[in-house]
């Protein structure tokens, strides 16, 4: 399946909402410690199979996360390095972008995510420990929640519930908020180092995934916080990011620091269903596409972003 | 000339270093030392592990909505379901939105949204697109720093790849702002707690420490560090999880969390840094110990330099310690990796803003350094510190120090004076709080690993300075499954270099492997690294004491280094424990063997069986040992009689030959030994050895130049290299050799 070279270290991936073949890849510079950053559009030509880059937006520091607009086929959300978060028009050429800078965190923004029910809304997760809620009509926040104590690597929109979010932090906890609610609703001290990464099941509104530091990806579910559903061990570093499928309830993608990209299924006994070793540094970006079954894609500090069907071999040239 | 020169289980001179050794002594002075090349191997296949019928995915006709949406109309009923369970302080959707988004609207809860409420409201989405205010594209960093940063940060990595040490050619300079060094700081301590999870967190602050030292960035008084600060609700789960911490994590950092934490909650998280610089200046420190310490500015330089570099010290043994232990063989080709790790162990430094690799050994290099003004690092605390405390025995610890380096005697004397108590008091005298005890105590528990460590290594030095094993870095095969498997495949191939690191991967794993020591020991002797033979098979024998083949190796390779005693000690070892010879071996204790005992006792037992070639092959090293080469020769002939395809002893008959002066011969010998195993590293620089006694030294760099290009890491071969071309009148190609460049020798130099 196709690959593509990008010329900084891969942060995120995310398949477009709109269409089949469309990706948002984010990049940063010598790993994200120092440099630049550069979004990549990028599109899977459907008879030949490449990935050709229709645009490519640069940063003054690096992206550590991206997202697509649910609302609009061509806006997407970079979260960026020096605590800005800038939105980004592919329609428009990179001299009429961004579209937007909106600069409130006062930390590296680790994480975004677009509301997918009330499509006019993201989130930011930052290491200033908040998590700022925005719309797109304001130039400011409309809100932000503080409670965490340390870094929030992540924070996920419920996919059901327009009000309800998820976050993960460094503290070690994951928190459930109520956007209506300046306090948390759940703290779930999910994992006794920090947690990098969670999502929230697309089938079951009460199932959430957390990945951490520890190795583990945990599922939970939020009305018995005492205890994981599931605790899937099997990756040898940190867990970087962890996704639900769009498709399967029981089927989770995460990638992790030992630079293999697992796919699970929690219920079953042998949760570990398949391990992709095809990168050859950190991998720290994964997605799943909501259009196209089965379709995976990870990006990683080998500045390679991957895109395959399950089941097969991501190196496999078409 | 050069000794026996013995095959398989055997070693050779070490010609470098031995006094005993007249060749290597000429060979030191002709040559002087050289360094080692690096070899890094590539990277081990990969594979995609998806069992069975893989297709847990049928293509169905692809959704167009997103997540979420197709959920509308269940809502209602689920919604119920855990609104009682849990979300008690959800409203239900339907009626609890529409409030909640109006309220975002009401004058602000939030103190940061004060003000915002009188900004007019962009009513459309499209407004966005009225991009003349927001959008304006802040300009990109890219500037000479960066792909000065970034092409130093590639070629290091692609040096990795090749084998080629990393040697900037040009000194780039790294004009990185305050602000790019707070990056630094900032996201490799973040990152580091990702990657080193299993680690202490003194470990991590070390880890980015040495980056952060390297990249000449001020150490951690405004790193952020881990998360101190629970929550009320939380404090439970906290401390049952950190009871398990090591206890020294939070202790060492408290200190500074605390005010830390005081001055964040005034609002600033940058406050505490800034009030450190208004309450010292920038460089407020220095400037008033230099002030008050003005005589004595010299010393006090000297040791602020020292305790950066003792610290640096300890940072790089305990990386090289994690690296070692990395079980994926990935990792230890990961770039990211490399290149921290490479920072780490002081092996590029930025001196003055100018990335170097480091040159010679640390002991040597923090003399230079102290020139190098670290004008307001936090650590000058220690000169003041030392200066008020410990002038006298400080002054006379770092004159030592600088004139001869390390040894016992300051060793002992410092460390009679109390580090650690001093260390505490210091924390007691500072009256601003501003330190705190977090640096003196990591600072004094660095110093006092240091010390541990320079004893240890003086007294490893003085008994015997080839005992100690070195492993390679970045070794692939570390995190293989069965490494010794691999390594006897290599080996059988002939590929020792590769078999040593399969090998070395193996000892790691089961350091109390003693076949692994064993096989690793013939290896590097076949592969012509006596050194690394001997302490491999002091390693086996550790494990095993009785395996009698690890006690002829240690037999022989005694021999070759003309240590009759110990070469005695294993050879009687060897009878002792032999099933068919021991019983003749009287009870004595080996510490007091005569020569002419253990000879007698080893003839009676080749008369005993005559047809065991092992027994022979220990006469023959006798021999060898007593200098009787023509009895020598004649054991060996005898064992080849009964073993002929025993390729080392073909090379240890050519050895002993080559040492009686009949080099003819010897090569006729080598060139078995070589027919039979053509990847014989150690024939092939014992082939060169011989011509370069006949006097043929065109011939011998041919041989020379093949064993290196099989094995570039012969340091032995490189220099008798260097002697051959001086004979030849070759001078030309001196700085092929110099440089190891094997490409031309080969070119110039075909077999």
């Amino acid at each position: 399946m196709p690959v593509f070279k990008t010329p900084f270290n891969g942060y995120a991936v995310r398949f477009s909402p709109f269409y089949e073949g469309r990706l948002l890849v984010a990049t940063s510079q010598n790993f994200g410690i120092l440099g630049n950053g550069r979004l990549h559009v990028l599109d899977i030509d459907p008879a030949s199979g490449a990935i050709a880059e229709i645009r490519s937006f640069e940063t003054a520091d690096g992206i550590y996360d991206c997202a697509w607009s649910e609302s609009h086929d061509s806006l997407a959300i970079a979260a960026v390095a020096d605590g800005s978060v800038k939105l980004w028009d592919a329609s428009l050429p990179p001299t009429a972008n961004p579209v937007r800078s909106l600069h409130e965190h006062s930390r590296e923004v680790h994480s975004t995510d677009w509301n997918p029910v009330r499509r006019d809304s993201f989130l930011t997760a930052s290491w200033d420990d908040s998590v700022k809620l925005w719309t797109l009509d304001r130039p400011s926040s409309v809100r932000t929640f503080r409670e965490h104590s340390y870094c929030v690597y992540a924070a996920t929109w419920s996919p059901r519930h327009a009000d309800v979010f998820a976050s993960a932090s460094g503290d070690r906890t994951a928190r459930v908020w109520d956007v209506r609610d300046p306090r948390s609703t759940l703290v779930l001290p999910a994992h006794d180092h920090e947690i990098l990464s969670c999502d929230w099941n697309k089938y079951d509104e009460c199932s959430l995934a957390t990945a951490s530091v520890d190795k583990s990806v945990r599922v939970w579910d939020v009305r018995v916080p005492r205890a994981p559903v599931a605790n899937l061990a099997g990756h040898g570093y940190a867990v970087r990011k962890v996704k639900f499928s769009p498709h399967r309830e029981s089927i989770l993608l995460s990638c992790s620091y030992d630079m293999t990209v697992c796919m699970w299924d929690y219920r079953a006994e042998d949760a570990l269903i398949a391990r992709y070793d095809h990168h050859t540094e950190f991998v720290v970006g994964v997605d799943m596409s909501v259009l196209v079954e089965g379709l995976l894609a990870s990006t990683g500090w080998d500045e390679l972003v991957y895109v395959w069907q399950h089941g097969t071999d991501p190196r496999a040239m078409p | 000339m050069r000794d026996l020169v013995t095959g398989g289980a055997a070693c050779a001179v070490p010609g470098t270093s031995s006094p005993s050794n007249p060749f290597g002594a000429l060979a030191n002075a002709i040559l002087g030392s050289s360094s080692k090349a690096q070899e890094l191997k590539g990277l081990p296949e990969t594979s995609v592990n998806v069992p069975g019928s893989s297709s847990d995915f049928r293509p169905e006709a692809p959704l167009t909505t997103i997540p979420g949406s197709e959920y509308g109309n269940q809502q209602h009923q689920q919604l119920d379901a855990w609104n009682s369970d849990f979300l008690y302080g959800f409203r239900s959707a339907n009626h609890g939105l529409e409030d909640a988004w109006d309220e975002i609207h009401r004058p602000p809860i939030l103190p940061h949204a004060q003000g915002r409420e009188s900004e007019s409201h962009l009513a459309e989405f499209e407004q966005i697109y009225d991009h003349s205010g927001s959008s304006v594209l802040q300009p990109t960093w890219d500037g000479p720093p960066q792909r000065v940063l970034s092409s130093f940060l590639h070629s290091f990595v692609d040096s990795g790849r090749t084998g080629i040490p990393f040697r900037p050619v040009v000194q780039p300079v790294l004009g990185l702002s305050e602000g790019d060094k707070q990056c630094i700081r900032d996201r490799s301590c973040i990152m580091a707690r990702h990657i080193f999870v299993d680690k202490s967190e003194e470990y991590i602050s070390a880890q980015v420490n040495a980056l952060l030292h390297s990249l000449d960035i001020d150490s951690d008084h405004r790193i952020r560090g881990p998360m101190h600060e629970p929550f009320p609700e939380l404090e439970e789960y906290w401390n049952k999880s950190q009871s398990g911490l090591k206890s020294g994590m939070l202790n060492s950092a408290d200190g500074w969390v605390t005010e830390f934490n005081q001055q964040r909650e005034n609002g600033d998280p940058e406050a505490w840094a800034y009030s450190f610089e208004e309450l010292h200046g920038t460089d407020g420190w220095a400037s008033e110990f230099e002030k008050e310490q003005s005589q004595m500015e010299s010393f006090g330089q000297i040791r602020g330099g020292n305790m950066s570099n003792i610290s640096a010290m300890e940072q790089s043994r305990m990386l090289a310690h994690a690296l070692a232990q990395n079980t994926d063989p990935k990792f230890q080709n990961s770039k990211f990796l490399q290149f921290v790790s490479k920072m780490s162990r002081g092996e590029l430094i930025v001196d003055e803003n100018q990335i170097k690799p480091a040159t010679g050994s640390i002991s040597a290099d923090w003399a230079d350094e102290y020139q190098t003004q670290y004008n307001f690092r936090p650590n000058s605390w220690a000169d003041q510190f030392t200066h008020e405390q410990l002038s006298q025995g400080m002054d006379k610890f770092a004159t030592e120090h600088q004139q001869q380096g390390v040894d016992d005697q300051w060793v002992d004397e410092f460390s009679k004076l109390h580090v650690q108590d001093w260390a505490e008091e210091f924390g007691q005298q500072v009256s601003e709080g501003a330190l705190g005890e977090n640096s003196a105590d990591n600072w004094a528990d660095a110093y006092d690993e240091y010390l541990d460590e320079q004893v240890l290594a003086s007294k490893q030095q003085s008994n015997t300075s080839s005992r100690v094993y070195v492993f390679s870095d970045m070794n692939p095969y570390v995190g293989h499954p069965n490494p010794l498997k691999e390594g006897q495949e290599l080996f059988h191939k002939g590929l020792l270099s590769e078999a040593v690191l399969a090998l070395e991967a193996e000892v790691l794993k089961n350091p109390d492997n003693a076949e692994g020591w064993r096989l690793l020991g013939i290896t590097h002797a076949e592969n012509d690294d006596d050194q690394q033979a001997i302490a491999s098979m002091m390693r086996a024998q550790e494990v095993d004491p009785t395996n009698l083949e690890v006690l002829l190796a240690l037999g022989v390779s005694h021999t070759n280094e003309l240590d009759q005693a110990e070469a005695l000690k294993f050879l009687y070892k060897w009878l002792q424990n032999h099933p068919k010879y021991g019983a003749l071996t009287p009870h004595e204790p080996v510490d007091s063997l005569y020569y002419a005992n253990v000879a007698r006792l080893v003839n009676e037992a080749s008369q005993m069986s005559p047809e065991d070639a092992d027994i022979h092959i220990v006469l023959g090293v006798l021999y060898n040992l007593s200098r009787e080469y023509d009895k020598a020769i004649e054991s060996f002939k005898t064992a080849l009689k009964l073993k002929p395809h025993d390729y080392s002893l073909w090379n240890k008959l050519g050895a002993t030959q080559a040492n009686s002066i009949q080099s003819a011969d010897a090569i006729l010998a080598y060139q078995q030994a070589l027919d039979l195993k053509p990847n014989y590293v150690r024939a092939w620089a014992n082939m060169g050895i011989s011509y370069a006694n006949q006097g043929l030294h065109e011939e011998s760099i041919r041989y020379y130049v093949r064993a290196l290009s099989m094995n570039p890491k012969g340091d032995n071969s490189w220099q008798y290299l260097r002697i051959s071309l001086s004979f030849a009148s070759r001078n030309d190609m001196f700085e092929a050799c110099d440089s190891r460049n094997l490409d031309v020798l080969q070119k110039e130099f075909p077999l």
